[in-house]
């Protein structure tokens, strides 16, 4: 009987582990937070270009990140990137009108993401709005041949 | 079939007529009409190999039968047949009146529970102590307090001599103790029909007279009927209570003990006497020995040319 | 007859001959399947699956703590001179983690199982065939499908998982036994490159997924060529050989067909 009650206990020991390594996988590794989803604020943004911005990318602001893109789409009528972002609902209501997105990369070859930075608008986006203000991720190659066409030229 | 009376015995020829053998003296009755299995026209083939072709047979309640052949003959195959393990080509096995190959998969497994078999190696379960082993049919099939198992396995094991083994693993059994303790799990639930597969082979006189003993007993003390699958003549024909004789595929011979010692028939008499060589070949079918010779020489030469 | 085993008819004869009995094998392995697999689990078949779990699970936990251990220090050590070169050593975490997840923790796992477990599982049925003990079961009244081949079916499914869990957790923990207290990345970096990379659902649970077919696979094969052996001794050494073998092979060849199903159109 005491055999069995120890082979029992490892058994169980042997299943708990295996919970606490999901757990870990899942905070630790993969990052997920435990936030209501609807205590979110969605704001748009339209780029020409975004370069490889892909969604769940993060958006920052001053360098801190305050949110992640949730899907990017293609807009129809403008012919150019739809890209919807969930941030930090305490940024609700204290973003200016004249917000400003831009795609950056982190280092010479790194990821994608966004960086808002807001100006100086009285007025404050709200929950949907979308920002006018873009700036599209800057593509290696386009830059590439600029600077070989105006070294060419000059 | 004719009802037989105890004192005759039949041998049945490879042309399937009857014919009166020998007679004994006064003994017990054997009435083959209160048959607890009936196996009739049992057909069984292995790959190309016709194992049975036809065998009738019946197992009369509360006694002790036997069937003996030459090995090979398939009587392991017999048993599992009766079981329900294996299922014939043609022909029907009935145990108590129920159709074994006809029964649904569970209601096979209801039917085992009223059945013991005592296998060759013992076929313990190398896991589990002498005592659980013996407990395991009672635990997976009664819902009896632990306490009552107790009684009962204990009960089990002295009656064959080994409740002081109760706490030894199967590993750590003798032959003859193994076979015993499979005999004490056989009996657990105290079933209707046993069988024993080789019940004496490869046993030391002493452990086979103690197991003869027992399963006279047991026979006697709980009216099983038995089932006794074996090629040690001496030891099964002094329990035997009735015989069968199988050999290439059919039953060569049945009667009672004594009845069959007396059997003129010469492949009867050389099984029942043990004689090496006889109508019943010591040979397996082959091809003339010398030509077998000079043709794996003549071949070995082909070999060395090419 | 003779004359079909000779010659070309007799390659012939017996390619079909052995079609017909491997398809034969797979729909034994099919049932056995469905009648062990399927059932209400009483209360003895769970304490059954416990001393399984043990068995198969527990035991397995050591080689398979270690080997994920190495594994994810190997990585961080080759992942660290390529990245190195591009600057983006920073990167480690998220390259490591990544490997591990959803490829290098299900597979090696799943093979160090077969290995392992696998081939315990095929001797111990093939043992108890081989000593008539399935038999004497069936003849007790006792369904050995049930009885002997449910639970370990049962326990290696839940195993592999938990054990391709403990591998990736080792593996990530090894990762930066290497690349932050050794090569010196910054530890921040380590896990934030992580983090905004690896996705829970996208990742983590495809990877759990993955061992839960490599877990069923595995076992399966194991409990079949168990139970389906030639019973001596050299039947059993061979089935155990095959059950290696084949159960290899299944998982890489799964592994393909999954990731495909996974990330192929990403």
């Amino acid at each position: 009987m005491k055999r069995t009650r120890m082979l029992e206990f490892g058994v169980g020991l042997f299943i708990l582990a295996g919970f606490l390594g999901m757990v870990f996988l899942g905070l630790r590794v993969s990052g997920v937070t435990f936030q209501q989803a609807d205590d979110t604020f969605v704001l748009n943004a339209n780029f020409s270009g975004i370069g490889s911005l892909k969604a769940r990318s993060k958006v920052t602001m001053a360098g801190v990140a305050v949110g992640s893109v949730e899907k990017i789409e293609l807009d129809p009528k403008w012919f150019d990137a739809r890209v919807t972002m969930k941030l930090d609902s305490s940024l609700r209501g204290k973003l200016s009108k004249d917000t400003t997105a831009a795609i950056l990369t982190s280092g010479l070859l790194g990821e994608q993401y966004i960086g808002l930075s807001t100006g100086g608008d009285p007025d404050v986006l709200e929950d949907g709005d979308t920002i006018r203000d873009t700036q599209s991720a800057l593509v290696l190659e386009e830059l590439i041949q600029q600077f070989v066409s105006n070294f060419s030229k000059s | 079939m004719t009802d037989l009376p105890g004192q005759t015995a039949t041998r049945t020829g490879a042309d399937g007529q009857d014919a009166q053998a020998s007679s004994r003296g006064a003994a017990g009755e054997i009435n083959l009409d209160d048959a607890l299995i009936r196996v009739e026209g049992l057909r069984f083939t292995r790959g190309e190999r016709e194992i049975f072709s036809g065998i009738d047979l019946k197992i009369p309640r509360g006694k002790i039968t036997a069937i003996m052949g030459p090995s090979g003959t398939g009587k392991t195959t017999l048993l599992k047949l009766i079981g329900g393990q294996l299922t014939p080509s043609a022909g029907r096995v009935e145990i108590a009146g129920l159709h074994v190959h006809g029964l649904s998969r569970r209601e096979l497994f209801r039917m085992r529970r009223r059945m013991g078999m005592l296998f060759q190696s013992g076929a313990l379960f190398s896991d589990l102590s002498v005592f659980e082993n013996v407990a395991f049919p009672l635990r997976v099939h009664t819902d009896l307090p632990d306490a009552m198992i107790r009684d009962i396995v204990l009960i089990k094991l002295e009656s064959v001599g080994l409740r002081g083994a109760r706490e030894l693993m199967p590993a750590e059994l003798s032959g003859g103790m193994t076979r015993r303790v499979a005999l004490a799990r056989a009996i657990a639930l105290d079933p209707d029909l046993i069988m024993y597969d080789e019940p004496f082979a490869g046993q030391d006189p002493i452990s086979m007279g103690v197991l003869v003993n027992l399963i006279r007993r047991l026979n006697d003390a709980l009216g099983m009927t038995a089932l006794v699958v074996s090629h040690d003549i001496k030891e099964t024909l002094t329990i035997a209570d009735y015989v069968y004789v199988i050999a290439d595929g059919k039953v060569m011979a049945q009667g009672t003990p004594e009845a069959l010692n007396a059997e003129s028939d010469p492949r009867v008499a050389q099984f029942i006497h043990g004689k090496p060589d006889g109508p019943v070949p010591f040979h397996y079918p082959a091809p003339d020995f010398a030509g077998d010779i000079l043709d794996g020489r003549e071949s070995a030469t082909r070999r060395r040319e090419s | 007859m003779s004359g079909l085993n000779r010659g070309p008819l007799g390659a012939i004869t017996s390619l079909g001959r052995s079609s017909i009995d491997v398809i034969a094998a797979i729909g034994r392995a099919g049932m056995l399947l469905v009648q062990a697999g399927i059932g209400i689990p009483s209360r003895e078949g769970i304490g059954l699956w416990v001393r399984q779990m043990h068995f198969v699970g527990v035991l397995s936990l050591a080689i398979v703590l270690v080997s994920g251990l190495f594994i994810g220090m190997v990585l961080a050590l080759q992942g660290y001179t390529i990245l190195v070169g591009f600057g983006a050593e920073e990167a480690l975490g998220q390259m490591v983690s990544l490997s591990l997840l959803r490829e290098l923790a299900p597979v090696v796992a799943a093979l160090l199982f077969a290995g392992r477990a696998g081939s315990a599982l095929t001797a111990e049925i093939g043992l108890m065939k081989a000593t008539e003990q399935l038999t004497s079961m069936e003849m007790i009244g006792v369904d050995p499908l049930k009885r002997i081949v449910a639970p370990r079916l049962w326990a290696g499914f839940v195993s592999l998982p938990l054990l391709t869990i403990g591998f990736s957790v080792v593996g990530i923990w090894g990762g930066k036994l290497v690349g932050v207290d050794w090569l010196g990345i910054y530890e921040g970096a380590y896990w934030s490159s992580m983090q905004s990379n690896v996705d829970f659902i996208g990742d983590v649970m495809n990877g759990v997924i993955k061992s839960l077919v490599f877990g069923l696979v595995v076992s399966w094969i194991a409990v079949f060529q168990g139970y389906d052996l030639i019973p001596t001794s050299e039947g059993i050494s061979r089935a155990t050989t095959r059950t290696v073998v084949y159960s290899s092979l299944a998982v890489l060849g799964l592994d393909f067909v999954l990731t495909a199903v996974m990330f192929g159109e990403i």
